[in-house]
């Protein structure tokens, strides 16, 4: 039992209780599909910790997990570029699809045998685009918004810091992976994921938090 | 040289702090972007305030100058020709037959007509304003010719009129009010030569006279020129430009410019 109880299922857990909370009377469904992905994300943990303990390789439900990942996170690029009537939301399908050709391809190289890194690696560089496009758009936009209470800028900033401070990892991937070097009696790729999960949730639940208090108000003031 | 497990796991951490750190940077310059961003907003706005309460003095000013008109000319020509009108029909006795007395009367009466008419375009200058800058100074300029002894030339060169800039043009309309008052009361002058210039992205308006001019310098020191004052800031307001040109015994001549599509 007490395996169940990392860095990463914690912070997933309280992320989503976070935003069952926070999302769960929420009227736009775009927000609400928030706490079923991070439902998702915490079984996912769990499930993956339950196969660790019984000696199985992991590595599938991760990878199955990628697409839902690929999936969630492009649905929201699209929905926020949607809000700045930007033209780059029309790509989506264009992305979706090269991320299936590479996704397929790279599982057909390895035979469904291991986690397709370099999938993650693409994936991760064009969500660090995506986050700067986004900051782009916030500039350029003519109308103010107060930054430190916007949802939406929280849940890409906490995008930005996962992809981007995982750029190290996705490189020495293969080494990490290979090596397995564990300087605390943890692997290095884990305990840097554990700080990377440890601010992308953090980010979230601020913005959860602020899409809670932002829908109070306009509900109080109507 | 081959890199130890050590090195490379310390390598590792550092690369992740680094592009940990370069989000941080980069989220900071946004908000930072963003409060100025803010700044320049509320300036904005402060000055789209400062523009309307202009505008809305600049109306009140038009209206106030076309009431005082109408009081002028109701007490001046109308009243006068009315009472002219009233002594000769009592002047009229009914058993004789007095034609050249009622014929005056006619005449008077028709000319009292002619100064309603008159007094009632005057009043729908108001509306022509809004659409059309030269026809509202040309109402103007018939105005002060009937009443002075002012030679006036009036050119009109607009090619075309905006209506969403039909704001500026009423406080344009104002500041040639404000000129043509300062020529009729300081300048002494006789002939007054008024051009609306419209050239791609500008509408110029140019007021000269050959009155006895006064030294700019010195009217902006001696603090009588706030007419002067005043036409410069709403000049500059409408993001405009006012040049005068001014010598003493050598007549004024007054450019105010401003973007116009």
């Amino acid at each position: 039992m007490h395996a169940y109880f990392t860095v990463n299922t914690i912070t997933e857990l309280i992320c989503f209780l976070i935003s069952l909370y926070c999302l769960f009377n929420e009227r736009n469904n775009f927000w609400k599909s928030f706490i079923f992905y991070l439902l998702i994300v915490y079984l996912v943990e769990t499930s993956g910790v339950y196969l660790r303990t019984l000696k199985h390789n992991n590595s599938m439900l991760y990878t199955a997990f990628l697409v839902a990942e690929c999936a969630m996170m492009s649905l929201f690029f699209y929905h926020l570029y949607e809000k700045y009537k930007s033209k780059a939301a029309l790509t989506l399908y264009g992305w979706l699809a090269l991320f299936m050709v590479i996704f397929t391809l790279e599982l057909s190289e390895n035979r469904f045998a291991a986690f397709p890194y370099k999938t993650a690696a693409v994936m991760s560089v064009v969500f660090v685009f995506a986050s700067c496009y986004f900051y782009l758009l916030v500039i350029k936009d003519e109308h103010f918004r107060q930054l430190g209470s916007y949802p939406s800028f929280w849940i890409v900033n906490g995008i930005l810091f996962y992809y981007f401070g995982g750029t190290a990892c996705n490189i020495f991937y293969d080494y990490l992976v290979h090596q397995q070097i564990s300087p605390f009696g943890i692997s290095v790729r884990y305990t840097i994921y554990n700080v990377l999960n440890i601010l992308l949730y953090s980010c979230w639940s601020y913005a959860f938090i602020c899409r809670y208090r932002q829908r109070n108000l306009s509900s109080s003031s109507l | 040289m081959q890199i130890s497990s050590k090195e490379l796991i310390f390598l590792i951490f550092i690369i992740t702090f680094i592009f940990l750190l370069a989000p941080i940077f980069l989220i900071t310059y946004i908000t930072v972007y963003n409060k100025k961003k803010a700044k320049y907003l509320e300036e904005k706005e402060e000055l789209r305030k400062v523009f309307e309460l202009e505008l809305l003095k600049s109306q009140i000013e038009v209206q106030e100058r076309l009431m005082q008109n109408i009081a002028d000319n109701l007490h001046d020509n109308i009243g006068q020709l009315l009472s002219l009108t009233s002594v000769t029909l009592s002047s009229i006795s009914p058993e004789s037959s007095q034609h050249e007395k009622i014929k005056t009367a006619g005449d008077l009466t028709i000319r009292a007509i002619r100064e309603l008419r008159q007094l009632s375009k005057m009043m729908s200058a108001q509306e022509v304003i809004k659409k059309n800058l030269g026809h509202a100074i040309a109402v103007e300029l018939d105005w002060l010719k009937k009443g002075t002894e002012f030679s006036i030339k009036f050119k009109d060169n607009t090619t075309h009129s905006n209506e969403e800039y039909a704001d500026k043009e009423l406080i344009l309309f104002r500041l040639f009010q404000e000129i043509l008052s300062n020529i009729i009361k300081h300048a002494q002058a006789s002939v007054i030569t008024i051009i609306l210039d419209q050239v791609p992205g500008l509408l110029s308006l140019s007021v000269k006279d050959n009155g006895k001019g006064f030294a700019i310098e010195e009217k902006m020191k001696d603090g009588a020129g706030m007419g002067l004052h005043n036409i410069s800031k709403r000049a500059m307001m409408m993001s405009g430009t006012l040049s005068i040109h001014s010598n003493p015994g050598s007549g004024t001549e007054i450019l105010v410019s401003i973007p116009y599509l």
